[in-house]
């Protein structure tokens, strides 16, 4: 079981760096293929996209050139990264016998399933192949991340023998910051765009629409992640709150996006400075996560030698 | 309704709209109330505190925080200051003078707090009328401008007359699980139809329920209290104190490792008793604390004890029992435990080798003894090793250090507040999975008679919501099919 899992998460972690290639190909391409001539130019602005129909926004496919083309293998090449990473997961499961959130190469591998996972689900829904062009490039860090430290399934300490809310804390976290990576995407591709759009790209509003819709989700994933942390440090460690590092990392995070959600209500805050927040909140995210490794307090679970 | 057009019906006095303004709250019509009003319902406010908080939770991160114990007693801080100078440097005295080595009791993170609560409260008392209002009295006819203008809206020519119309749409309606509210015009047939009604409350019920869990936390603060350092010696009874006449035994306590020295349990036998008599009992372990009449015992720490006996030169007995060496010394090769002995004025600190650690004065199965007059801030009247077993002479007492034991370390805690922290965290993600998921949808129809046939003017508002465009596309879709049927189209 656990060389099975090795296995496939170098399947998985080749699977989504091609997946990643692809995107980023594909994107280049449209590019070059946009850029060199203007006739060319106004070809594709009709040839794929979305377009506005009363009361919302119809997506036409693009005429199956090679940048699209380029786009499904990288599609099709992330649903194969997500079945290997899902295997991984589920065998280090059954072999450690707890959820494979314990240390930081699972959660590792668990982010960046929930990263993939999550802009595929986006991108099947949206019928747009362009969110995995930045989400499969930040799955791909995290499990090149993951190749660098101790892969070894040690024992759990003391503190985290709690296997109900080991696993649920952790997966609902997941979840949040699998959205908030999709958001992320919609906010860069948004952000790097004139405002009146460009081709090959999905419209900037139909992106800001789709942050909006991912924060919309990962929002009360994240607020119920921080409860369920709460929940577990009042059993464990006798205290709902402590301000450890990680809790206040977290609370950062939430106040970030919750920041968003009222800024979408708010004239002015409305388009870029929405996708700046988003990706402050990304980067609060990922502070949040790889904060284990630098702030120590409760969550390094230095377990019982403090006097 | 516009913030100028608020502001002028609060200066102008008018006494309708004002209560409709104040939701009820008490609101004199005078320009400071109305102003500060305006600035705590402004959502621009809101914002700027939200990101000012969040400003301070990245600083409590990266900038270390004095321990809880610490920031409160100031000749420990003091010393906690010096002991983080080398880190900080120069900016250590400005990071002080702003309070940022405390920032969660800081006068910014208290005052953003308070700000924001007030805020929260103006806000929803604001809110909760309009919401009443549409979700109990909806408007439910439109003028035919609505459906002109309307962000989507859609007008379906159809081949029945407009009671078979009315019949297809309600069918319609009640098949996407909206519920429908008609009435007649005349000749004309307004619909209102909506779904998740009380969707909107969630929102409400979210913002509500952050105000609970801090009345909660404070609440806890007040009237509940935390003993983070209750150390029993195995064998040995120990008051839990403040005020809640238990008293907790410890009959054992175990630590065990894996082979690659990281821990894997610690558990501690305990027995509550209260006025002698056992009330609970189990072994509490880092994820079992053990939950008695409102008290919650968790197990925290450990370490040595060591079991003593000092006795008058009388033969009176005026200590025995375990004595938690629970202190580590400033380089951490000593371990340190505290006997205070108020009918001597004497206090005895018996110090022991760390764990691991070697001193050649005090080799294994002994104790260095080192005592004080109790308040003096001298230095000791009397040091001396003693050995296991053998009582020896010291500072006028018979002293005999019996054997070495474990204590184990717990931490008592009661907390009143608990349940309405709870409560405030299920209503907070509970409000938020019911206003983010399930989006209230409002759709308004006219039927108008035209020739003994009948056209449909359908129309809705939606912010931000392409989700809900795709629907009312797949709606109106549905309307065209039923009213025209398929050859109409």
């Amino acid at each position: 079981m656990f060389k099975m899992s090795e296995y496939s998460f170098t399947a998985g972690l080749l699977c989504v760096g091609l997946a990643s290639a692809s995107y980023l190909l594909g994107f280049v391409w449209a590019r070059l293929a946009h850029g060199t001539s203007v006739p060319a130019l106004a070809g594709a602005g009709v040839a794929g996209g979305t377009v506005t129909v009363p009361g919302g926004t119809v997506t036409v496919p693009g005429s199956g050139s090679s940048p699209s083309g380029l786009a499904v293998y990288g599609s099709l090449l992330g649903w194969l990264g997500l079945a290997f990473l899902t295997a991984s997961l589920l065998s280090r499961t059954i072999a450690v016998g707890h959820g494979p959130f314990a240390n930081m190469y699972e959660f590792s591998v668990a982010f960046a399933w929930g990263v993939v996972a999550i802009d595929l689900a986006f991108e099947r829904h949206y019928r747009q192949r362009v969110f995995g062009l930045v989400a499969m490039p930040v799955a791909l860090g995290l499990l090149l991340y993951a190749t660098t430290i101790p892969a070894t399934a040690e024992p759990l300490v003391p503190a985290l023998q709690n296997n109900l809310l080991l696993t649920v804390h952790v997966a609902v976290a997941i979840v949040a910051y699998g959205t908030f990576a999709v958001a992320f995407a919609a906010a860069i591709l948004y952000l790097i765009q004139p405002a009146g759009g460009r081709p090959g790209l999905p419209r900037p509003d139909l992106l800001d629409e789709i942050s909006y819709r991912a924060v919309v989700i990962g929002f009360p994933f994240l607020t119920l992640a921080i409860v369920l942390g709460a929940v577990w440090a009042e059993v464990a460690w006798a205290s709902y709150w402590s301000w450890d590092p990680k809790e206040t990392a977290s609370l950062a995070t939430w106040l970030i996006y919750a920041a968003y959600l009222h800024a979408r209500a708010v004239r002015g805050w409305r388009g870029s400075p929405a996708a700046r927040l988003l990706v402050l909140g990304f980067a609060a995210t990922l502070f949040t996560y790889f904060g284990n490794l630098f702030f120590g307090g409760l969550h390094s679970y230095s377990g019982l030698d403090q006097p | 309704m516009s913030q100028a057009a608020r502001v002028a019906i609060v200066s102008g006095a008018a006494r309708a709209r004002l209560h409709d303004l104040g939701d009820g709250l008490a609101i004199r019509p005078g320009h400071r109330t109305a102003a500060a009003w305006r600035v705590f319902t402004s959502m621009h406010t809101a914002l700027a505190m939200i990101l000012c908080l969040a400003v301070l939770a990245v600083i409590g991160t990266l900038v270390i925080q004095a321990p809880t114990g610490v920031a409160t007693d100031r000749r420990a801080y003091a010393a906690w200051l010096e002991a983080i100078r080398p880190r900080y440097g120069r900016w250590t005295a400005l990071l002080d003078d702003l309070q940022l080595f405390s920032v969660f009791s800081s006068i910014w993170f208290r005052s953003l707090v308070v700000g924001l609560t007030t805020s929260t409260m103006a806000c929803s008392a604001n809110r909760f009328r309009r919401l009443w209002r549409a979700a109990v009295h909806p408007r439910t006819r439109m003028t035919a401008a609505f459906y002109d203008r309307a962000p989507s809206s859609a007008s379906v020519r159809t081949l029945v007359d407009p009671d078979a119309a009315l019949r297809d749409l309600r069918r319609i309606f009640n098949g996407h699980r909206f519920r429908v509210v008609v009435e007649r015009e005349g000749d004309d047939v307004h619909i209102y139809a909506e779904r998740f009604r009380w969707a909107p409350f969630g929102s409400l019920l979210a913002h509500l329920s952050l105000v609970l869990i801090l009345v909660g936390g404070l609440v806890g603060s007040t009237w509940g209290f935390r003993n983070p350092q209750l150390a029993v010696p195995v064998g040995s009874r120990v008051d839990v104190g403040n005020g809640t006449g238990l008293t907790v035994e410890a009959r054992s306590f175990t630590d065990s490792y894996y082979a690659d020295g990281r821990p894997s349990d610690f558990a501690s036998d305990l027995v509550v008793y209260r006025d002698g008599v056992p009330v609970a009992g189990q072994i509490v372990r880092v994820n079992q604390p053990l939950r008695y009449d409102g008290i919650t015992i968790y197990q925290s720490y450990f370490g040595p004890t060591a079991v003593m006996q000092v006795a008058e030169p009388s033969g009176r007995v005026v200590f025995e029992g375990g004595v938690p060496l629970e202190w580590v010394s400033t380089d951490g090769r000593h371990v340190i435990g505290r006997i205070a002995l108020p009918d001597t004025g004497l206090t005895v600190y018996v110090i022991g080798v760390a764990s691991g650690e070697v001193d050649p004065n005090v080799r294994p199965g002994q104790m260095q003894l080192a005592t004080y007059l109790t308040g003096s801030e001298g230095g000791p009247i009397a040091t001396q090793v003693v050995s296991q077993g053998r009582a020896v002479k010291f500072a006028g007492l018979d002293v005999t250090f019996i054997r070495e034991r474990q204590f184990t370390g717990l931490i008592a805690v009661r907390d009143p507040g608990l349940p309405l922290v709870w409560g405030g965290a299920a209503f907070l993600v509970g409000g938020l999975f019911l206003v983010l998921f399930f989006r209230n949808r409002r759709t308004w129809a006219r039927i108008r008679r035209i020739a003994g046939r009948s056209e449909v003017l359908v129309g809705a508002t939606s912010r931000h919501d392409s989700a809900f465009g795709a629907d009312f596309e797949r709606l109106v879709d549905e309307i065209k099919l039923a009213l025209t049927g398929p050859s109409a189209t």
